[in-house]
């Protein structure tokens, strides 16, 4: 703890007094928290960057979506549309179809976000051709399938 | 302190490529023929991580996407993957449930949907509480011996009298709460 504190302050001296000496890397303590720093915008924009990469492949539009499926939140809109339309590159309809169930579940105990979220994406959807899972009916159950613990 | 961030260092970049290299070589051993993965899931495709990074079908609210299809391809299948390719408004609501079920074995309202099965863990839960009851009625039917005398009124009378008596508890306790003079209790 108290050499933590005495590299941390050698460091800080170091690199106000002779700011021209670059950090080594090797021995130099990383000056992080454990707390994000991000702020939401940037969140937003990292995660809506990451759809947009124009070679995204279907792996990754699941990897980015479970890792955003991760944290506590509803995905903003704009989020949404850059993996709705990553989802249209990699044609892969089931997968959009997929995400957007799953922001209904992600919304929880707020039915109120759902309907303003597909209102949001309404351009979106009718430009890519999507329907939602109300449009396939599949807001209320359709099949019965047995239990995968009673096969 | 340097040796130590090299060795973690070391160890970070030898955990990556590691990571990387096993969910490669289970994609990449999936798609030879007669592999063990290939022998479980069959000519599924491999989409994704899944929630564990097991090739594996399971619906989850928390990792939406599982690894792999749902169907093994086949020709209506193929053809509908051909069609997916063009215009999304173009496909009927049939196909696109097709689709949808090709990839998916469930939708999130069928999986969510309740099973009824708390009526039958509630009432197997009753019937074992009821059999203990039983259990209890008989052992005092046939097993335990009759209660001793003390429990009979007449004995415990006889024991709140000797306890006034001997004025157990005489301040704020049984005693104090009796009148002595008049014998009766305090009003």
């Amino acid at each position: 703890m108290f050499r933590n504190t005495v590299v941390r302050a050698q460091n800080l001296l170091k690199n106000n007094l002779q700011p021209t000496i670059s950090r080594n890397i090797a021995t130099s303590q990383k000056l992080a928290s454990s707390h994000s720093t991000e702020t939401d915008e940037q969140f937003d924009q990292r995660y809506e960057n990451f759809f947009n990469q124009k070679d995204i492949d279907g792996w990754d539009i699941r990897r980015g979506v479970t890792d955003l499926w991760g944290h506590d939140l509803v995905p903003e809109p704009k989020i949404l549309i850059a993996a709705l339309k990553a989802c249209r590159r990699v044609n892969d309809f089931a997968l959009s179809v997929r995400i957007l169930e799953a922001v209904k579940d992600k919304c929880g105990g707020r039915p109120d976000i759902y309907p303003w979220i597909i209102q949001e994406l309404r351009p979106t959807l009718t430009e890519l051709g999507i329907s939602t899972p109300e449009e396939l009916g599949y807001n209320q159950p359709e099949l019965h399938t047995e239990s995968v613990f009673n096969l | 302190m340097a040796n130590n961030l090299l060795a973690l260092t070391c160890k970070q970049l030898l955990k990556n490529v590691a990571a990387k290299h096993s969910v490669q070589t289970a994609s990449m051993s999936a798609n030879v023929a007669g592999s063990f993965t290939r022998k479980l899931i069959g000519k599924r495709e491999i989409v994704g991580q899944g929630f564990s990074g097991e090739p594996t079908y399971i619906d989850r609210a928390d990792f939406p996407f599982p690894a792999i299809r749902w169907k093994e391809p086949n020709a209506d299948i193929l053809a509908l993957r051909e069609k997916e390719k063009g215009d999304w408004s173009k496909l009927s609501l049939e196909e696109k449930k097709a689709i949808y079920r090709a990839s998916f074995r469930q939708t999130f309202s069928e999986f969510q949907a309740p099973t009824g099965e708390w009526k039958y863990i509630l009432g197997v839960g009753f019937i074992i509480l009821s059999a203990g009851i039983w259990c209890f009625f008989f052992l005092k039917a046939f097993v335990y011996a009759p209660l001793p005398d003390t429990f009979k009124k007449e004995n415990r009378e006889a024991q709140l009298a000797r306890m006034l008596d001997l004025r157990v508890n005489p301040i704020e306790g049984i005693s104090s709460k009796w009148d002595y003079e008049k014998k009766e209790w305090k009003k």
